[in-house]
């Protein structure tokens, strides 16, 4: 039977110490919703780098600003939506670069674009939005999950 | 789940320095991190990670430890993890950094998996 998807919605401030919050507050829903221990620690990372790069990148020009989550968690998957009202940033140009370091020296690696790598490397799906600010939609099955 | 707070602190030995990082190293930590390594960068002693206690790194982390070995590469100087936990060790394969980074050979034989 296929039921209605639960709707939670976290709004927090742009600051790295609430980061935190975040990551407990998806501890709890993918815990409840059954996901296992490895993927909760994947999903753990991927959801702190999208609300790193908001404290980082999103509201630079004004003194506080928000970064708000929205977890939809369905049948089969659980799906967070990081979203800012501040600075696009540009996704696009840091995906990719470079990473994962292989074939390369140390002298040639860098740390931009490790936290985009990141939520690539351990989410299921992972769509980015720019319009008035960013968004990051974040999806993640549950392994084993019925149709 | 793992809740401790992150705290390191630095036991110097004859020959090298070792860092015991402890709790969550993300964002909120990155610059005391930083702080307490940075003075040990131009040390003539192998600088050792020891993450044993470590529960959780983000991409700052990550980016201040390819930092470090940067920084201590081109001085010609050691700087090497043990005791990476399982779930640390993942991340540092999926990026890449775990051939950057060597496992500290201690009195026993050095694992290839660090824990």
């Amino acid at each position: 039977m296929i039921s209605e998807p639960k709707r939670i919605f976290l709004s927090l401030p742009a600051e790295a110490e609430c980061i935190d919050i975040a990551r407990l507050t998806l501890y709890g829903i993918s815990s409840q919703m059954g996901f296992s221990y490895e993927d909760i620690e994947d999903m753990k990372v991927a959801v702190a780098e999208a609300c790193n790069n908001v404290v980082l990148h999103a509201y630079q020009e004004v003194e506080q600003g928000t970064i708000d989550l929205e977890f939809i968690a369905g049948d089969a998957e659980l799906t967070i939506t990081v979203s800012d009202s501040g600075a696009s940033f540009p996704y696009d140009q840091a995906a990719h670069a470079g990473i994962p370091y292989e074939g390369k020296s140390l002298e040639d690696i860098s740390a931009g674009g490790l936290g985009i790598y990141l939520m690539q490397a351990l989410m299921d799906r992972v769509e980015m939005e720019q319009e008035s600010g960013s968004k990051v939609v974040l999806t993640k099955y549950r392994t084993g999950a019925s149709d | 789940m793992d809740r401790k707070k992150f705290d390191m602190s630095v036991k110097e030995n004859a020959d090298s320095h070792t860092v015991y990082v402890s709790g969550e190293l993300d964002l909120a930590v990155a610059a005391q991190f930083r702080s307490v390594i940075e003075p040990l960068l131009p040390s003539d002693k192998e600088v050792i990670l020891n993450m044993r206690d470590l529960s959780y790194i983000d991409s700052t982390g990550m980016g201040i430890i390819i930092f470090f070995l940067k920084e201590r590469n081109e001085g010609g100087k050691a700087l090497s993890v043990e005791n990476v936990p399982q779930k640390i060790k993942k991340l540092f394969d999926l990026t890449g950094i775990t051939r950057f980074l060597p496992v500290h050979d201690g009195s026993s034989a050095a694992k290839a998996d660090g824990v």
